[in-house]
């Protein structure tokens, strides 16, 4: 901590101190650098950290700097009135731009806000108010009482002011609640919104954050160089901000930064070779991509990766017995349904993955729900917790009917889940895994970040000490600071249940929790279903392992060709023919000498 | 009326042009999952070969364009090559890989024919047939009925060849596929060559059409790629559908906002997208937790 | 028909968990072998990693005087090896009869393989039916038979089966067994992986009871039929 706040303070000194170094052409190609940089940090915020393609982010750059050109020369105005509204227009063009990504994900977005940065250039090239091809100049310098700025040496300290306070309120998002919520939407969008993460708002958020990034970017680069034209906001100059980023590294704003500062150097090299630069930075993408998806400020990681990789292996030794919660009264009457599924029925172009199907479960129970593979379990667990929408019938969360609302509203209802094959969010830590769950921040409290930083630091140390004692809980302190990838199965099922329980629900969903466990684990996670059973949440277990199924569920419901077949106590359902035939065949119903082995 | 119809007329031979470029996109999506956004520049280079060869060399048009499709073809098998590491891993990185593809392809162009463009002239008598008061330029007719033999080609390939059955095969199921042994990596590859050979057939198509730059890749690459994801993306009838209806909005957009015509293309190209983002043929896909 | 596999020593690991270890078996020439087992006990892995289709350890895989250790999944076809995969993974865009014909990809489309494709016909008459339909449009029974289907195009001298009972009722299950056992008769050998016990007993004459990744228990299908401890392991009691 010490060394990164010494390196800070050197860089910060250094910065103030470059001027005096440079020649007035140096000092104009370090403005311009600037520029990117702040650029780069709003894509990698939007791309990196939100995990929203946008190829847009040019366009941004180019409405904050023509709304400055066209409000200063063309209305006369003040240029810094100009510059607030310029602001205001690229927030409400980024707004615009990303509302596509409530629809589309991946390439489909790309290919739309590529479209639209297209457009965009379109318009200035032929707009009379844009200056068409010539572009507007004579865009006045920005004046402040006491600071000349028409000297390129004191704006590069204006510019040099809001690129540390463009970088410091990024990094400020990123390691607090927003930036968290964001980098789970990224890992695994349909994970995030089971923990209660509000996506659609979120993207919206990402496209916001990197159109003021923009916005900043270009206000600043006409007051600089006073002419804007359309060619400096091409498809090309996309391309290059985007090898900026991927280059530096995506999911570090830091790196966006250090690969924007290298590229512009590297251009600034090969002025007179445009294309071989071209060519090089090309090349270097492709190569970032295949062998260092991390980019540049992946490396240090990867390089220790290489050199611990032993360390790793052996991580599970630091897992700590589970410390059972307090004993709770069920919330509310004992015997009210907690869930409660009527008549329910969910196809899939033509195959009817559950047909009719009609369940109660009363507060406080573990439910087991087993059956063959295909009988619909998992449809009823995703229909449930609003992945899909029923093709009929409705879902009754504690006297409440949910059915199909979205995936983030039924969490903060009360539902939460685990998935079959484990959807932990692999970049983020265990900590921050846990504590995306624990954070009842919504999307409509993000103005605090502008108003009240300082609280939102405070709630976020306040959640981070919540999240320790959860994970000391579960037995998982030793492990809050890995990577779950990196961790042993067992553990990453333990982490996902800790995950889910963070979110302090009602009704708690497992698919499988037992895939893949041994048996000691096996053991465990009873204890630790049960205990949250009498912590007073209801729980619905769907699994196959049925020696566990036996002795941990109060109730059993077995399911068959998306139906109900059979529905009980565990020693009564095990012998039903039913059930038997469901799971052995047919004649191995007919001798049955069990029924007195599951006495006991 | 006479309008409407000399409008759409002109749209159809662009709009074939964007269909061929869809194709090329939708094929590689469909058998590997792989979006090549370099494929724009793919077509420029086509179009530079067979410009050149035509030009410069004095080769037939047609020879020239064949030794443009096999030179592309060539240069689609490197890019497969090089970012098989991340085929049906990670979609976003693949993605950005193929933008760097296009970025280095797009500065070798300038390297190798300069930053200005070059005009091409047309193979075929200039003077248009007028048709019950329609004018038909003859290079349109040309274009229509090489992007029809080329498409008919492409749906016999893929329907009655052993060959472009395991290649759908592979793209539906690459497991399956290599049950029955299919080499799935072999199949990959000629996919990539094949959508490449499609892109050069473009670029050699529109020399004539439009004006040969590094520029015209961009553009083409990116009115191709709505066209394929207009049509359902993976689709081809869907890319043929979706190349066309660019290609028609496009020569209406032009009719009517003159300048404008891009950003009202992809205007309308958004609002589409936004109601249907799976196309005229896309299939839905089920999330799968 | 005189080759004999011998599997030995063969284990998957995915990430940190062990999916099957160190299993070891033989299928005499005609024979049909079973290995039985709850969800999740390595029944599918182990026959993925026989086929070459995940990663796996093993010390050799032999098919007659063959050695398919180090042979890839692609070209174990072409060793006489058919493969009707789990959830049946036919093609699903292409038609019925493409399927099955691509099947017999290592083989030409014309003369001995159109004789084996009336004779696919022939076991399964609703295929000849349906020829010109999307596999996808296909109900699961005949999905199901099409994949069976799909891998006796290839003619092979041995046929993986997994889970081919999955998702089936009762009816189209017996069915199913019926197509198996009139196969197996034919000499063709079989490897049937199946959580349905009973199918399996009806089918091999001999079997493994996979539990948690290793081979719990072998013997013969009638002495399995009537074994307390198979129930146990199914039933959790």
């Amino acid at each position: 901590m010490r060394i990164r706040l010494g390196a800070i303070a050197a860089l910060a000194v250094a910065a103030w101190l470059l001027p005096y170094q440079l020649n007035s052409y140096a000092m104009h190609v370090v403005n311009v650098m600037l520029l990117y940089a702040i650029l780069s940090v709003g894509l990698g915020l939007c791309m990196g950290i939100a995990g929203q393609i946008n190829l847009a982010q040019v366009a941004f750059f180019g409405v904050g700097a023509y709304a400055t050109a066209v409000l200063t020369v063309k209305e006369g105005m003040g240029f810094w009135t100009a510059a607030v509204l310029a602001l205001l227009a690229t927030a409400a063009i980024g707004l615009v731009v990303g509302t596509p990504a409530l629809r589309v994900q991946s390439h489909y977005l790309g290919i739309v806000t590529l479209g639209l940065a297209l457009a965009f250039t379109n318009w200035v090239t032929n707009s009379t108010l844009a200056g068409g091809a010539e572009g507007i100049p004579g865009i006045p310098r920005p004046t402040l009482p006491g600071v000349d700025l028409s000297s390129d040496y004191l704006f590069y300290y204006v510019e040099l002011a809001l690129f540390a306070v463009t970088l410091v309120f990024g990094l400020f998002v990123v390691h607090t609640s927003l930036g968290r919520r964001m980098r789970a939407m990224r890992d695994d969008s349909l994970a995030a919104g089971a923990v209660g993460v509000e996506v659609p708002a979120l993207r919206m958020t990402a496209f916001l954050l990197a159109s003021v990034y923009g916005g900043v970017a270009g206000v600043l680069y006409s007051g600089l160089i006073g002419y804007v034209a359309p060619e400096t906001f091409s498809i090309a100059n996309m391309f290059l901000l985007l090898a900026m980023v991927i280059i530096g590294g995506r999911q570090s704003l830091v790196g966006c930064v250090i690969g924007a500062i290298s590229l512009a150097l590297v251009r600034e090299v090969l002025i007179d070779y445009p294309t071989y630069a071209q060519v090089a930075y090309g090349t270097v993408v492709v190569l970032t991509v295949v062998f260092a998806p991390t980019g540049l400020a992946g490396l240090p990681v990867r390089l220790r990766g290489l050199l611990h990789r032993r360390t790793t292996a052996t991580a599970s030794s630091g897992l700590t017995p589970f410390r059972p919660y307090d004993p709770a009264g069920t919330t509310g009457e004992p015997d009210a349904p907690m869930l409660a599924v009527r008549d329910l029925s969910m196809h899939f172009r033509g195959v009817k993955a559950l047909t009719e199907v009609s369940l109660e479960v009363p507060a406080g129970q573990i439910r087991g729900i087993v059956g063959p593979n295909g009988s619909g379990k998992t449809t009823l667990f995703n229909v449930v917790s609003g992945l899909y929408r029923p093709t009929a019938g409705r879902v009754v969360l504690d006297g409440r009917d949910v059915t199909a609302a979205r995936p983030f509203a039924l969490a903060h209802a009360g539902i939460a889940r685990t998935f079959q094959n484990l959807r932990l969010f692999s970049a983020l830590s265990v900590r921050d895994n846990v504590l995306v769950a624990l954070d009842p921040t919504r999307a409509s409290g993000t103005w605090r970040y502008l108003v009240l930083p300082v609280g939102v630091w405070r709630r976020d140390r306040a959640l981070r000490r919540e999240a320790d004692a959860l994970l000391d809980r579960f037995g998982l302190a030793a492990f809050a600071d890995n990577l779950p990838t990196a961790l042993p199965y067992g553990i990453q099922r333990r982490v996902e249940i800790a995950r889910a329980m963070a979110a302090r629900p009602r009704l708690l969903l497992l698919d499988e929790p037992a895939a893949g466990l041994n048996g000691d684990e096996v053991r465990q996670l009873c204890d630790i279903v049960r205990s949250i059973r009498d912590f007073g949440v209801t729980v619905v277990v769907i699994e196959h392992n049925m020696g566990m199924v036996m002795s941990l569920c109060d109730h059993v419901t077995v399911f068959a060709h998306g139906a109900i077949i059979a529905d009980g106590p565990p020693a009564e359902v095990a012998i039903s023919p039913e059930v038997i035939e469901a799971y052995l065949g047919e004649s191995m119903a007919m001798p049955a000498p069990v029924a007195s082995e599951v006495q006991g | 009326m006479q309008v409407f119809l000399q409008t759409f007329i002109g749209g159809m031979s662009l709009g074939a042009i964007y269909a061929l470029v869809a194709m090329g996109f939708s094929l590689v999506y469909r058998t590997m999952g792989l979006v090549n956004f370099a494929h724009g520049s793919v077509v420029m280079i086509g179009a530079y070969i067979a410009s050149t060869f035509y030009l410069s060399v004095k080769l037939p048009f047609a020879l020239a364009m064949a030794v443009a499709i096999g030179v592309t073809g060539l240069i689609g098998i490197i890019i497969e090559r090089v970012l098989r590491p991340l085929e049906n891993k990670d979609f976003d990185l693949m993605l950005i890989g193929t933008i760097g593809f296009g970025i280095v392809l797009e500065a070798l162009a300038i390297i190798i024919w300069g930053a200005t463009g070059r005009a091409v002239p047309s193979p075929v008598p200039a003077a248009p047939i007028d048709l019950g008061g329609l004018r038909i330029r003859t290079y349109d007719l040309v274009v229509l009925a090489i992007a029809a033999a080329a498409t008919a080609l492409l749906v016999y390939f893929l329907q009655r060849t052993k060959r472009g059955a395991a290649m759908q095969a592979v793209a539906m199921d690459h497991q399956a596929a290599t049950a029955v042994g299919i080499h799935v990596g072999r199949s990959n590859a000629m996919a990539f060559m094949i959508g490449a050979g499609l892109a050069a057939l473009a670029g050699g198509l529109v020399g004539p059409l439009l004006y040969v730059s590094p520029a015209m890749g961009g553009l083409l690459g990116i009115k191709g790629f709505a066209g394929a994801i207009l049509g359902g993306f993976g689709s081809i009838p869907g890319a043929i559908l979706g190349g066309l209806g660019i290609g028609v909005i496009d020569s209406f957009a032009a009719g009517q906002f003159q300048g404008y015509s891009e950003l009202v293309t992809f205007l309308i190209f958004t609002v589409i997208i936004m109601i249907r983002p799976t196309g005229i043929f896309g299939e839905r896909t089920v999330n799968r937790a | 028909m005189t080759d004999a596999l011998e599997v030995d020593g063969l284990s998957v690991r995915y990430g940190g968990v062990t999916a099957a270890r160190d299993v070891s078996f033989t299928i005499q020439p005609g024979q049909s072998l079973g290995i039985i087992g709850a969800n999740g006990a390595g029944k599918t892995s182990t026959l993925k990693a026989l086929m070459g289709l995940v990663p796996r350890t093993v010390r050799s895989v032999r098919f007659g005087d063959q050695d398919l250790t180090r042979v890839p999944g692609r070209d174990m076809v072409r060793h006489g090896i058919g493969y009707v995969p789990e959830g049946r993974h036919v093609f699903p865009g292409l038609p019925v009869e493409k399927n099955l014909l691509l099947g017999a990809y290592t083989r030409r489309w014309k003369g001995a393989t159109l004789d084996t494709l009336d004779e696919v016909y022939e076991l399964f008459p609703i295929l000849r039916e349906m020829r010109g339909r999307l596999a996808g449009a296909l109900s699961g029974g005949q999905q199901q038979m099409l994949a069976i289907g799909r891998a006796l195009m290839s003619a092979p001298r041995l046929m993986l089966l997994d889970e081919p009972s999955m998702g089936l009722s009762p009816k189209l299950v017996s069915d199913i067994v019926g197509v198996l056992k009139k196969l197996n008769e034919r000499g063709l050998s079989m490897l049937l992986v199946e959580q349905n016990a009973q199918l399996t007993f009806e089918v091999t004459t001999e079997c493994l009871v996979m539990e948690n990744g290793a081979v719990a228990m072998t013997g013969t299908s009638e002495s399995l039929r009537q074994n307390p401890q198979v129930r146990k392991i199914y039933l959790g009691l």
